[in-house]
Parts: C-alpha cells; structure tokens; sequence
C-alpha cells in the first residue's frame, strides 16, 4: 500500500534519472567525437542532439557550446540540470520513502550541478564533468537497491527508469537507422561505434558481435538482445516484471490494463524476427514499440494514480 | 515528579548586572557541568574547530535539511546556521523544567477542555470571559467536542529563556503546529560525530525515542475500538519551510507523509487515496494551522486541507491532532493568566514562572506601559513572528507616538512585557569560541500521558548583542545536551 501520489513521484524520479544519464552519455560521446575525427564528429553531433529531441542541426556545427547547454541551462525544459533537478523535487516530495542512502547521492548530484562553480567545471574537463555524474547516477541506482526495500514503490522507481530507457532507446534508434530520416546510410565504422557509446552498448556488443560493426547487428543488439540491460527487449521484460509484482502487491490480479499491454510488448520483442523487421522497415517497428510504450505509461496513470474514485469508494 | 512547588528555586545566583552564563559564573570559572568541553575545546586549535563547523554544515546540506529562502528571482535552499558548541543542561536544573513543563501543558489541557465545554474558569472570573471569547483562535466549532485524555495540544514547543538570575522562565506557549524538533535530533546527530569522546564521557540523555513516543502519543488518541490505527502527517507540501521536518518525522515513525489533495472525506470518513484505492485514516497529525484544515468549516479558499474533514473529527471518525483551537491557550494575552490558570485547575503554583506582562486592556496597566513605552516590549496580542511589536529602547519618538494611539484606540489588543535579556552561551563565531544569547525550545508531547523529552533546540541568536534567536532573522541553532542523574551537578 502506498499513497498514488508517492508512487506518481517514485515512477518520475526514475525517469528522470534515467534521461538525465543518458544525455550524459549523448553529450560525452558528442564532445568525444571532435577530439578525433572531423567528417564524422559533425555525423554523431548531429545524430546525439537529433536523439535528444533538439530540432535546431545548426548547433551540430558547435558540439562544445551544445554540450554545455545541455547539460547545465536552467531554462531549457530538456537539459541534464533540468532532470536531475525534477528528479530531486520529486524525491524531495517522497523524502520519508527514500533510504538516506539514496537521498544523498542524488542530492550530491543536484548541488554539484547548480554550484557556483559547475561551468567552470564543466568548462575545465566536460569529459570528467559528464563521468561523475553517469558514476554518480550508477551510485544512486546502486545505494537505492541496496538500501531500500524491493517492495512497491522500488518497483514504480524501476518502471519509470525501464519505461524511460526503452524509449531513449527506440528514439535513437529510429533517428540512426529510420528510413524516414536518414540522409544517406551510417556504415562509417567510427560513427557506429559512437552509436553503440550512446547506447553504451559498445564493450557488451563486441563481445557478441566482435569489433564487425554492422548496422543490421547493432539495430540487433540494441532492440533484442536478452540480457543486455539497455536492448528494448530487456526493458520490456523489467517492465512486465515490475507491472506484475505491483499488480500482486495491489491484489489486481486477473484484472487486464497495463500488464496485458506490456506483456505485448515483451512478447513482441521476444518473437520478433530480424528478416521481418529488415522487410517492413525499422521505423515503423520503432514506432510501433514507442505507441505501446504511452500506452503502458497512459495505463498505469488510469490504473494506479488517476482512477475516478467512483469505483473505489466503500459501499 | 521530582520537584514540589514547595521546594526552593535551586541554584538562584543574586542577579548580575549583565546576562546569565551557561558556561562561566560571573566571576569567570567555568560551571561544573560545562568542565569537560572546556577541557577538549582548550585542546582544539582554531583550524580543527573550524574543520569541524564545516563538517557539520556539509552533514546537514547533504541530508536536505534546509529551508526555502524566496528571493526575487529564484529561490535557494539554505541550511539554518547551526553551532557546534553544545549547550549542556545538568539533571537537577532539567528535573524543575521537566515538572513545570508537564505541570503547565497538564494545565492548559485541562483550560482547553474547559473553554470548549461548560467554561466554569469564565464563570468563575479567574480569566476574562471576552479575552477567550473574542480571541481570533478561540474556534467555536470545537464546542462540546469530545477530545480523548483531554489532550488538545499533542505536541507542544514552549519558549523558555534563562532570567539573569539563573531561573527559567517560560516566554511563549506554543501549542498549535509547533517546529523545531527535527533540528533538536539533526543538531544530535551532528555533535555526536564533532565531540563523540566528550559526548560519551558526559552522560547526555538520549533523545532518540521522540518519533516513537511521538507515534505512540498519536496512536493513544485514536478510538479504541479502532486495533492498529492508521496515523498520518499532514503537511502543506514541499514549499513549506518546514517541509523537511514534515518528512522527517513521517519517515522515522514509519507513517505515510500526506497531502490535502491525497485526502478523500467520503461519508464523514477520511480516507488517503493509495495505488490499491483508498485506505480509511484514523490519525492525523497534522503540520497545517487551523485555518487552513478544511475549507468547508474554515477558510474557503485554502487548498491545503480536505473538504469534509473538520466533520469527520465531529463524527468522532478522525483524530486531528493538535486539536483545532489549541492557539487560544497560546495568546498572548491569554499567557498572562496561565499562572492563575495553573493554581484554578491544580492547586499549585508555576514551578516555571511567567515573564512579567502588563496587560493594557486594563486601565491601571495601560497607563503604566504609556509611561514606559521607551522601556518595555509591547506586542499585538493576535500576531506572532515578531510583527506588529515596538522595542521601546530601540524605537524612536515617531514609533512610540504611534504606538501610543494605537495602545489608546484599542487596548485589549496589546500586552508589553519588559526588554527580557536571554542568557548567553559559548559559540563557534569567526573560529573563536565567543558567547551569544541562547533561549531553550523544549518538547512535550500529551496523549494518555505527558512526556517531555530530555532534550531541547537551543536556538543562537548569531550577531553578537543581538536577542532576536529566529531562524528568519539571522538565528541558528545547536545541540542541547541534558545530563542524566549525578553528572555534571554541582557538588
């Protein structure tokens, strides 16, 4: 048992944890594409802002000063400052649920980044800047299972995090491999190596795959691999899990919303088939995983959160 | 209890000229109880105490105990300065202020109870019938309205200075949402990793089991044929300034924090809504002043509370604790009869005493404060927060003329009390251990029993010479450390 509006702020802290660690990666692997090679570092640049939702492929010509806003601009509604920030308040709002432990990792994270000091930090090594705050996100993540009950609100932590993932995933994979959007096909070995970073599915893929970059094996890896924890398939099959020990917790057993339609989604990255997906197209495989996506996150807000108390009043 | 009214005041030195010392006695030795931190700090370079002031702060930023400043264009979360010096208290000073604390809220209890049934104290004429009556926080609705144990104020935080005579005294009754005890468990939390040696070798009283007596003091006011009740905290929300002890407290009793928009009054019954539905609340212990509880019995606009509740508490559905209503016992004016209220009820005198307060709704008094508007504090007796007060010796003639047209156009309105001078303690000012005045915030909890816990929020007022100790005005705040039996007395 925990109040809706509890377990509403646990699901977003997850989220936007999770979003806040992956435009760290995005904006680490972006700034460490001009260090190398110049054609391509433009490619990536493009590819990372173009997955972290900004319309604007000019700034792609000045990766450092994007990286910079992204990560640090109080008044964009999409930077990294902005998620962790939300993600405090959020936390702030559930504080008596949250162990210590964990409070205080993602607190550290919050007042590094709205220190005084935080630009010239950035400025002095962004590469360093970005690090800590991925190690430190792995830190909250960690001191959160370690310290906190498995109970019901780390499962709706969870679902946010799984929920936000699989989408972050899906978004990037349809801006990299989308027949919609795609200039001419990535198959430079540098740029597709900076896809799986995003991803940060590289050391994982090699292992697989070995250091063959193929985009067929890459779209692959990241959509249907068991056990990698950043495949959608893997995300599908936390989110299932998550759903189903909340739905016991609840005593909503047998009843159809949100589990019915995750288990459609893990059944559905579990059977797919890479010639199927090659014939209809990436894309609208992709979206079709980001429609029932909302649709899950629609239905629990229907289920847990925002039920008409109509039926839920004592007789 | 250990202290009888009958027995003297201990330890009453001849006032000084200047303030009472927690540390020093006037001709400069260092008291007993105080000799142990004496001796580490003289061990203590400048450099290690300030490493540890640092260590402290960082301790509670990192663990969000903050309040909100609002500024113009943003709003920060500061934390509120806290002093690693502790202020120690020996037991048989501790013993007099733990039976007058239990002995005035017994009092004020019974006063509440009173005013909300037959009102034999008015009848009786030992308080003014319209002081209580008129009073903006006397709540009607709570006439006739059954209160378990007789227990309206469930928590209380009293005011207490030290007089220069070494007495305390109580300056202000809070009964009504009173804060303040997360900073008492947060400053023994710190000082216990600045001085563990010293804090181990003093025998200081544990202060730990205040959640679980706090629970347990919420529990006892739940109807009985009610086995395992659901308490709850209410508070306004995050932008509260006091927002951090709302959690605090709600995650160290175990209880879910709630909200006004979690609540559902549904048949006179309140209910919280849950991931699984709603789930029927029997206790509240709520962090929102009465106004703002309900807006069908109180104010209509507030969006704080639930829509319903104050009905489901007449329906003997629901426990709101502290009961609605509690203030009138904590007016201003009221404050000056709690003596009389004391001997009316129990048949005993104050062990605390009162400070000397001038009534101006009575002639004689009034006249005697119009003379002396340079000397005296006068305070409007329905505000709090240090507002709509004059400081007679640091006001000018254009504020005292004023205040004297106010004093003669409505004097039931005002009290004066004289310019009170709080006792000072050593402090950690500048890396130099310097003393700065100290007053006492002591928290006493009633249910089906009275318990003052052995502790108290010492707060600091920072600037030197200053008496102002709120948080708002550049106050802080340090640890209290109350010595168990046989420490630290005087031999």
């Amino acid at each position: 048992m925990m109040l809706a509006r509890v377990a509403d702020s646990l699901y977003w802290i997850g989220r936007y944890v999770e979003r806040a660690e992956h435009m760290c990666r995005l904006s680490d692997v972006m700034l460490n594409a001009t260090l190398d090679r110049s054609e391509a570092a433009t490619q990536v640049a493009r590819i990372a802002l173009t997955a972290v939702g900004d319309p604007d492929v000019a700034k792609a010509k000045t990766p450092y000063d994007a990286a910079l806003a992204l990560a640090l601009d109080k008044d964009d509604d999409g930077s990294i400052l902005s998620s962790i920030s939300r993600a405090r308040e959020n936390a702030r709002q559930v504080r008596d649920q949250i162990t210590t432990e964990t409070w205080e990792r993602l607190n550290l994270i919050y007042l590094r980044m709205i220190d005084a000091d935080a630009v010239r930090a950035f400025n002095e090594s962004s590469q360093a800047f970005l690090h800590d705050t991925i190690a430190d996100l792995h830190l909250f993540k960690g001191a959160g299972d370690a310290t906190m009950s498995h109970g019901e609100g780390w499962s709706f932590l969870l679902l946010g995090v799984y929920l936000e993932r699989a989408q972050l995933i899906a978004s990037l994979l349809e801006v990299v491999f989308g027949e919609g959007r795609r200039r001419r096909p990535i198959g430079d070995h540098f740029a597709l190596t900076s896809v799986l970073r995003m991803g940060c599915a590289l050391e994982p893929y090699l292992r697989a795959y070995t250091a063959e970059m193929q985009p067929r094996l890459i779209l692959q890896f990241l959509m249907l691999d068991e056990d990698f924890p950043r495949s959608i398939r893997f995300c599908a099959q936390e989110i299932e899990a998550h759903l189903s020990a909340i739905i016991r917790h609840a005593g909503l057993a047998g009843s159809v919303g949100p589990d019915r339609l995750a288990g459609r989604l893990r059944a559905r990255m579990q059977y797919a088939d890479m010639d199927e997906i090659d014939a209809q197209g990436a894309s609208a495989f992709l979206k079709t995983v980001l429609d029932e996506c909302s649709a899950i996150h629609r239905s629990l807000y229907d289920t847990f959160v925002a039920y008409p108390l109509e039926d839920r009043l004592p007789a | 209890m250990s202290v009888r009214r009958d027995e003297p005041a201990p330890d009453v030195e001849t006032p000084a000229a200047g303030p009472y010392d927690e540390m020093l006695t006037p001709d400069d030795k260092v008291r007993p109880h105080y000799a142990a931190l004496d001796a580490r700090l003289s061990t203590l370079t400048a450099d290690e105490l300030a490493e540890r002031q640092r260590t402290q702060e960082r301790f509670f930023l990192l663990q969000g105990i903050t309040f909100t400043v609002y500024g113009a264009e943003s709003s920060t979360e500061r934390i509120i300065p806290t002093d690693i010096l502790p202020r120690i208290i020996p037991a048989t000073e501790w013993a007099r202020v733990e039976a007058g604390l239990t002995q005035r809220l017994q009092a004020l209890n019974m006063f509440l109870a009173d005013i909300y049934s037959e009102q034999q104290i008015l009848m009786d004429g030992v308080v003014p019938r319209e002081l209580v009556l008129k009073a903006p926080s006397f709540r009607r609705e709570m006439q006739n309205l059954y209160v378990p144990h007789k227990a309206y104020a469930n928590v209380c935080g009293s005011d207490l200075i030290r007089q220069p005579n070494g007495e305390f005294a109580v300056l202000e009754d809070n009964l009504r949402v009173p804060s303040g005890v997360s900073y008492m468990l947060a400053n023994r939390e710190a000082s216990k990793r600045v001085f563990p040696g010293t804090f181990r070798g003093a025998g200081v009283r544990s202060i730990d089991r205040y959640p679980d007596l706090l629970l347990a003091t919420l529990k006892s006011m739940a109807a009985d044929w009610r086995p395992n009740p659901q308490v709850v905290v209410l508070t306004p929300g995050v932008y509260n300034s006091a927002y951090y002890e709302h959690a605090y407290l709600a995650r160290l009793m175990g209880v879910p924090l709630v909200e006004g928009r979690d609540l559902v009054v549904h048949d006179n019954m309140v209910y919280m809504r849950t991931t699984t539905g709603l789930r029927r609340i029997d206790v509240i212990y709520r962090r929102v002043d009465d106004d703002f509880i309900d807006p069908l019995t109180f104010r209509r606009d507030s969006a704080l509370g639930a829509a319903g509740l104050f009905n489901a508490y007449r329906a003997g559905n629901v426990v709101i604790c502290n009961a609605p209503g509690t203030g009138v016992a904590d007016d201003k004016a009221v404050y000056a009869y709690v003596p009389d209220i004391i001997r009316y009820y129990l048949g005993e005198d104050a062990i605390l005493p009162n400070i000397e307060t001038y009534l101006c709704r009575e002639p004689a008094q009034l006249s005697h404060v119009l003379a002396n508007l340079d000397k005296l504090v006068v305070k409007a007796v329905g505000a709090s927060g240090g507002y709509g007060m004059l400081v007679g010796p640091h006001s000018t003639k254009a504020q005292q003329a004023e205040f004297a047209d106010a004093l003669r156009a409505d004097p039931s309105n005002y009290i004066a009390q004289p310019t009170i001078q709080l006792s000072t303690a050593p402090c950690l000012i500048d890396h130099q251990v310097d003393p700065r005045h100290v007053d006492l915030r002591p928290f006493i909890l009633s249910g089906d029993k009275i318990v003052v816990t052995p502790g108290a929020l010492t707060r600091v007022a920072l600037k030197k010479g200053s008496l102002v100790v709120n948080s708002s005005q550049g106050g802080g705040s340090k640890d209290t450390w109350v010595l168990a039996d046989g420490k630290g007395d005087k031999a």
